[in-house]
Order: C-alpha cells, then structure tokens, then sequence
C-alpha cells in the first residue's frame, strides 16, 4: 500500500520534471548554504577550542577581574599578590599553586620586530613542575634544554620562534633575542602543542620578568591543581571565598575571576556559538523561501490534479489516501533538494577550507561534518518539505468528489 | 499598447491569487532581509563616520603597540609624558594633550562597579581634549583645574541603577577607595562602556594610581596649514628617537583619524558583504520560485497563446507579455520587501537602544529603497526570461491543440 502511494508520488514528480527541479532548486540552495555554515563552524569552534584546551582538567586559573576582553592580567582593577598566593596555598584540596607574570613584550630578531609575550616560570621546585608539566604536557623539549633556577638572562622560545611562523629566519638555541631592549640568549625550543598561548609564548624566570617589566609582589595569573579532580568545583568555591574575606568583598562584586578548564571553554563557545548562530539563521532564511516554493508547486499540483483526485475517491480512495499521496510527494521533493544541497554544502565548505589554506595557511579554517549535520539536514529538509505540502493536501484530501470530477481546466 | 500587456499580466496574476501571493513572498522575505542589513549596517558606518569627522583631519593619535587587550589596556612599550614633550617639539605640531586612563574600583555603600576611569587634563591640554571630545556635561559642571576629589560621570549612574539607587548631583562615591563628589553628568554617548566611564582630573588619576610618567593615549593637532602626513613622519622620527627604536620598528603607532577610519571600515564592509551575500541567497532562492511560477502559467495558458496568435499576436507580444507578468511580481514582491525590512531595520534600532546601543541606527537611503525595488524587478523579468521565452516560440497550432 505504501509502495503504491509512493509510486503515484514519485510519478507526480518526474511527469512536471522542470517545476520539481526548480522546486528542488529551492530547497538544495538553502541546505548547502546552512550545511556549509554549519560545518565551517563546527570545524572553527573545533580549532578554536583545540587553541584552549591545554592545562588539564585538574588545574584551576584565577585572575585579576577586568572590563572587556583580553590577556591574563590585562587592565584589571587590583593585581593578585603574594597574600592571594599565600591565600589560596592554604585552601583546603589545593596541591599546589603558582603565579606567574604574562606582559606583552616587544621581541627582536635578526632586524625583525614583533610584538609577543612574555610568561614567568616560578623558581620554586614543586611550582615550576606544576608549570613544566601545563607547558609540556607529556612532551618532551624539542630542543636545549628547560630553564634552570640559575639562569638568568636565558630564555625558552615557544615553536613558531623556531618554525618560521614568527620570525622570518627561524631561532635556534645559542641564538640572541632581545626582549624590551634586554638580549637574551635561546637555550630551548618547546615542541609544538598546536596553540599560539604556548607556541608564540617566551618563557623566562619569574625573578627576571618581575625586573623586566618592573613588576613587584604581583601576578597576573595563578594557576593551581587541586588534589582530587573531581572536587575541582568545590575547590574553586572555597577560593572565591577566601579571596572574597581577602580582598574584602561581596558575593558577586569580586574583583577576580576562579576559572576551571570548563568554564573557560564555555565562555568560549557561547561567542563562536552566537556568531554562527546569526548566520546560519540568515541563511535560514532562504530555507523559509525554498519551503514556500514546494507549497507554490504542490498547491499547483493539486489544481492541475483535481480530476485525477475526482476519479480517485469516486473509484473508493479515501480522504486520508490522497492526504498521503500529497504529502508524501512534497515530502520526497524536500528530501531530494536536502540530498542535493548535502552534496554541495560539504563542496562549498571544501572549497572554503582550501581557499583559506592558501590565503591564510593551514589549520586555520577546517569543515567538520558530522553524522548529526548530515542526518539532521536531510531530516530537516524532508520535514520542510512534509509541512509545506501540509495546506496543499489537506485541500486536495477534501476536494468533494463531484466537483472535482466536473473541474476543468 | 504597453498598458494593454500591463492588464493582461495583471488579470493573469489576479486569477491566481493564492499562487501570486506564496511567489511574492518567496521575493519580499529575501528583499526584507537584505534591506534591513544594508540599512543597519550602512546607519552603524555612518555613526562612526560621524564620530571620526568630529575628531577633524587635523589630528594625529599616538598609542602604543602589541596591546593583549581591550583599547587602554597598555602595549609592550608604555607611552610617557616625555614622549608628549617630545611631540610638543615637533615642528608644525600646534596643541599636544595626554589622555591617561584605567580601569578602577567606584563604590558606593556596599555595591561596587568596575569601569574605566579617565584622566583628563585642565591645563592647556584642555582645549584640545575639549575639541577631540565632542560630548557635553549634560548636568552639572565639568572637571576644572583644582578638582582632586570631583567626578564627573557618565549618563548611565545618573539613568540607570548601576549603584543601589540612581546616583544625583552632590553625591559622594568612593573611586578606588577615595571619596569623590559628583560634580556633573556626561550627556548620551551611546554605548555601555563610554556611558559608564568615570571622568576626572589628570593630577587626580595620577594621584590615584601614584604615576607620573606612563600615559595611554596622545593626541596632537597640527598647525594650520601643514601637511598632516609629513608632520606624522616628523612625529614617529621623534618618537623613535625617544624610544630608541630603528625605522620600521617603532613601538608605537601614530595615526590620523582618517587612517583609523579606514581600517574600521574595511572591517565593517567586510561584515557586511558576508551578511549581505548569505542573505542574498534567499533572494535566489526567491527568483527560482518565480520562474517555477512563470513556468507554470505558461503551460496553463498555452491555449490562450495559442488563441493569442492564432488571430495576429506577435512572439514580442506574448514575449512582452510574459516578462511583464513576471516583473510585476518582482517589483510587488519587492515593494511588500522593502517595507518589511524598514520595519524590521527600526526594530533592531529600538532593541539596541534599550540595551544602551544608541550608535546602532537603522539608515533608510532613497538608493537603497530605489535599488532594492530596480534588483527585485531585475530579478522578476530575469527569472521570467525563459519561461517567456519558451511561451513565444510556440507554434499556434501545437498550442491550440494542447489539453
């Protein structure tokens, strides 16, 4: 019985080839423009999140509280010091804690000039493993060696320093760099961890920093790993409250910020989330459009169909017969415009990913489809289809018998 | 003769109103959103112009580079009051004013808030920060020389409850834990962070942060009559000096409002076109349901072309005919389009206006209502051209014979 009414569908189709082509048109227009929005997206917010997702799920940051985005440190109200330090040292579930110095710095090289930053690595023993192992991960130095308590005007260089990225001529150890007017000699190369915050990042020895950049009793950034994982929320409330009792304020007017990993990957999400959300909404649009078009074809169709649906029910078809035939019809246009439009969103977001490897370099722009996009498009795209047909096939199911036979053209 | 086509194509689409009115959405959907865009888009463009022109063309702005954040947040290389005394000797540099700004702790009871806090100058600084800053003390007074515990604030302690209640005149508030009274209020800027800024002297931001060399930002008005971007040069040939900085590796940035204009706005088209473009592509989407539209009327009426011919019409004629119908429905399309995006433009206006974003207007150009309506009948008689075009080629006899 199905199969019937699917044939008499699929017949209806193919007998007006140029109007369900167009009407298909329609559809594949607005799936591939949503499909590519949605996969460049995903595959944005996967290389953004990749750039984050560094220090481990057992290490907590805080920082100084300031208005408007930026680094760590950056134009907040009240810098950390050594009492937060000491503070937070002493909350309950709380390892091991350090601050570190993060300032822009302007960097030379071999004639080149670039604007980067400088982050400290803290002289205690325990501290610069907590350090040493956000930096590293489980990898190893590409090259040197790790900065020892010792030295001092030495530096670590993240690996675009040494891969070109940064400078023109890449930097090798031994080398001279000379950081805010102070040369420094490279005596290591980090391995690349795929993200600028460590790659793009010049490591020096705490004590150094703070003379450097003229910094005394102050940290723009602490990061702490807590001894159990999973009281990592906890912890991070019982900080805020010491710091609270520290700094002297209330509930909800800190001037800090107590972030886990997964905040700080939410905070992130939700901007990307908004950006592709307005578009891929604009692009909905055409959506809206293409779903018009299959109501226009398929009111039509039920016109020009009026006796064929007469000689059905005056033959015994009943109203919820001719009901399905309709809207099985207008559903499989929807269906076939989404297969099409899979095809050339996941073409277009190609060409895109390709297009910005040459003028950007790779990794930047990267299409990500997933199961979901695809399956919940072609669901999507029969679904508009189903709902347009809805007012077309009502119509046609209640023609009444007579009149319709009577109709003509 | 041209009026007759006009009724014929109108009777056409009169007959089937339902098909008629689902194309023309198909149309006015797509012409509402690409208006509606332009229309934001081209107001928010014209607000910054407008910011831009009041700063003149007669004014350079020295900031440092390599900032890891928001404007004010400082560069690797902090500029100082020397490099202003320094700018200040630079031939054909008529005022020079130092603008220092941070972001502070104001409280008032037990609630706190978190703004920026602006140092200006009452020197003979003054009259050019007066000249750049275009925004008046809308109640009150403004900062005298003298003033170490006056604030002037911005519209939104006055309008909005930041603190536990609407701050007025002769209010005393702790900035930074030292007590200030309100001396005045800033008129509308019309956006949350100006409108939120603390405004108070120079000698008392310094006192308050115990600085006396690092400032954020300079400006520095030319003499009348002199080249700006020589005098610009002249200004970065100091400044290097001063910042022992090599050519092409300065520290700093020195630009004239027009520069940094236009590296606004090539951001701003940048969005726009993307938006534009992705919005355009309903209005394809609309032009195809036209033609599915035409096709459909063509085939219907093909006994009627037939007749049509059959007694002298001419394939101009029913070419003529046709294209009308179909640009018709574009242009009515567009018209219903057109008034749907103003409306949906002065919308999004009022909602960013209630959210503190006065910048954000809707700008309604004759050219762009004028432009919409010629692309919506463009792409009408386009959509229309095949089917037309089939319908004029028809021979009379197959199609009096058609069923």
């Amino acid at each position: 019985m199905l199969k019937d009414y699917f044939l008499i569908a699929v017949r209806g189709i193919t007998h007006r080839k140029i109007r369900s082509w167009l009407t298909m048109i329609g559809i594949f227009i607005g799936i591939a423009a949503v499909v590519a929005l949605i996969s460049l997206g995903e595959g944005m917010e996967a290389a953004v999140l990749s750039q984050f997702s560094f220090i481990g799920t057992d290490k907590l940051t805080i920082q100084g509280k300031g208005i408007g985005l930026g680094a760590p440190g950056v134009g907040v109200v009240r810098k950390l010091n050594d009492n937060d330090l000491e503070t937070i040292r002493d909350v309950n579930g709380i390892e091991i804690a350090t601050g570190r110095l993060l300032r822009s710095c302007k960097v030379e090289f071999k004639d080149e000039l670039i604007f980067g930053f400088t982050s400290s690595i803290p002289k205690g023993q325990e501290d610069r493993q907590l350090v040493k192992e956000v930096l590293l991960g489980s990898g190893e130095m590409e090259s040197g060696r790790f900065l020892k308590t010792s030295d001092k005007y030495k530096v670590v260089l993240g690996n675009d320093f040494a891969n070109g990225e940064l400078f023109k001529k890449p930097v090798e150890n031994g080398d001279k760099i000379t950081v805010q007017n102070q040369d420094f000699e490279v005596v290591g190369i980090l391995s690349s961890r795929g993200s600028f915050i460590f790659d793009s990042g010049i490591l020096m020895n705490h004590d150094v920093a703070e003379d450097l950049f003229d910094a005394d009793d102050e940290y723009d950034i602490i990061a702490a790993k807590v001894s159990n994982e999973k009281e990592i929320n906890q912890v991070a409330e019982r900080i805020e409250k010491a710091l609270r009792k520290e700094h002297n304020v209330d509930e909800g007017e800190e001037d800090f910020t107590v972030q886990t990993p997964q905040q700080s990957l939410e905070a992130l999400t939700s901007i990307l989330n908004i950006i592709t959300t307005v578009l891929i909404g604009i692009a909905g649009i055409s959506l809206l459009i293409g779903g018009i078009g299959i109501m226009n074809t398929m009111y039509t169709a039920v016109l020009q169909r009026t006796r064929e649906i007469g000689i059905m029910k005056s033959v015994g078809g009943k109203n919820s017969d001719i009901l399905k035939i309709f809207l099985i019809e207008s559903g499989l246009l929807g269906l076939f415009g989404g297969v099409i439009g899979i095809g050339l969103g996941i073409g277009i977001s190609k060409i895109v990913e390709i297009g910005a490897k040459v003028f950007f370099g790779p990794g930047i722009i990267q299409a990500h489809f997933s199961w979901i996009l695809i399956g919940g498009s072609l669901a999507f795209a029969f679904l508009i289809g189903t709902l347009s047909g809805i007012f077309p096939a009502v119509q046609a199911s209640r023609l009444k018998p007579v009149d319709a036979l009577r109709y003509r053209k | 003769m041209i009026k007759d086509y006009l009724q014929i194509a109108y009777r056409s689409i009169k007959n089937r109103k339902l098909r008629s009115w689902l194309t023309m959405i198909g149309i006015f959907i797509g012409i509402a959103a690409v208006v509606a865009l332009i229309s934001i888009g081209q107001g928010m463009q014209r607000s910054i112009n407008e910011e831009f022109e009041k700063l003149g063309v007669d004014k350079l702005i020295i900031q440092s580079k390599g900032e890891l954040g928001a404007p004010g947040s400082g560069g690797a290389v902090p500029l100082t009051i020397s490099d202003a005394k320094a700018i200040e000797k630079v031939n054909g540099i008529d005022i020079v004013a130092n603008m220092y700004m941070k972001i502070g702790k104001a409280q008032l009871d037990e609630k706190i808030k978190y703004a920026y806090i602006v140092g200006l100058p009452t020197d003979e600084q003054k009259e050019l920060i007066d000249e750049i800053n275009s925004y008046e003390v809308e109640l009150g007074r403004e900062i005298k020389r003298g003033d170490l515990s006056k604030v002037v604030l911005g519209i939104n302690y006055r309008t909005k409850d930041i603190f536990s209640r609407k701050l007025r005149l002769r209010d005393t508030i702790l900035i930074n834990d030292k007590e200030f009274k309100i001396i005045g209020f800033f008129e509308q800027i019309g956006n949350p962070t100006d409108d939120e800024s603390i405004f108070i002297s120079e000698e008392a931001i310094r006192e308050l942060y115990d600085e006396d060399e690092e400032t954020t930002m300079i400006m520095a008005k030319i003499t009348a009559g002199e080249d700006i971007d020589k005098v610009a040069e002249d200004v970065k040939k100091a400044l290097r000096k001063e910042h022992n900085n090599e050519e092409g590796k300065e520290d700093f940035s020195v630009q004239s409002p027009t520069q940094l204009l236009e590296s606004f706005n090539v951001i701003l088209n940048i969005m726009q076109v993307m938006l534009i473009g992705i919005a355009g592509i309903s209005l394809i989407v609309g032009g195809i349901g036209i033609m599915n539209t035409m096709y459909t009327s063509v085939l219907e009426r093909t006994q009627e072309i037939g007749i049509m011919k059959s007694i002298g019409g001419r394939n101009s004629d029913v070419l003529k005919i046709f294209l009308f119908e179909a640009g018709i429905l574009g242009t009515l399309g567009g018209a219903i389009g057109v008034t749907i995006g103003i409306i949906l433009s002065k919308i999004v206006e009022i909602i960013a206006k209630t959210m503190g974003y006065s910048i954000l207007k809707a700008y309604i150009s004759p050219w762009l209502i004028i432009g919409a309506l010629a692309f919506s009948f463009l792409i009408g008689t386009l959509s229309g051209a095949f089917p037309a075009r089939q319908a004029s080629k028809m021979n009379p006899v197959d199609a009096l014979r058609y069923e």
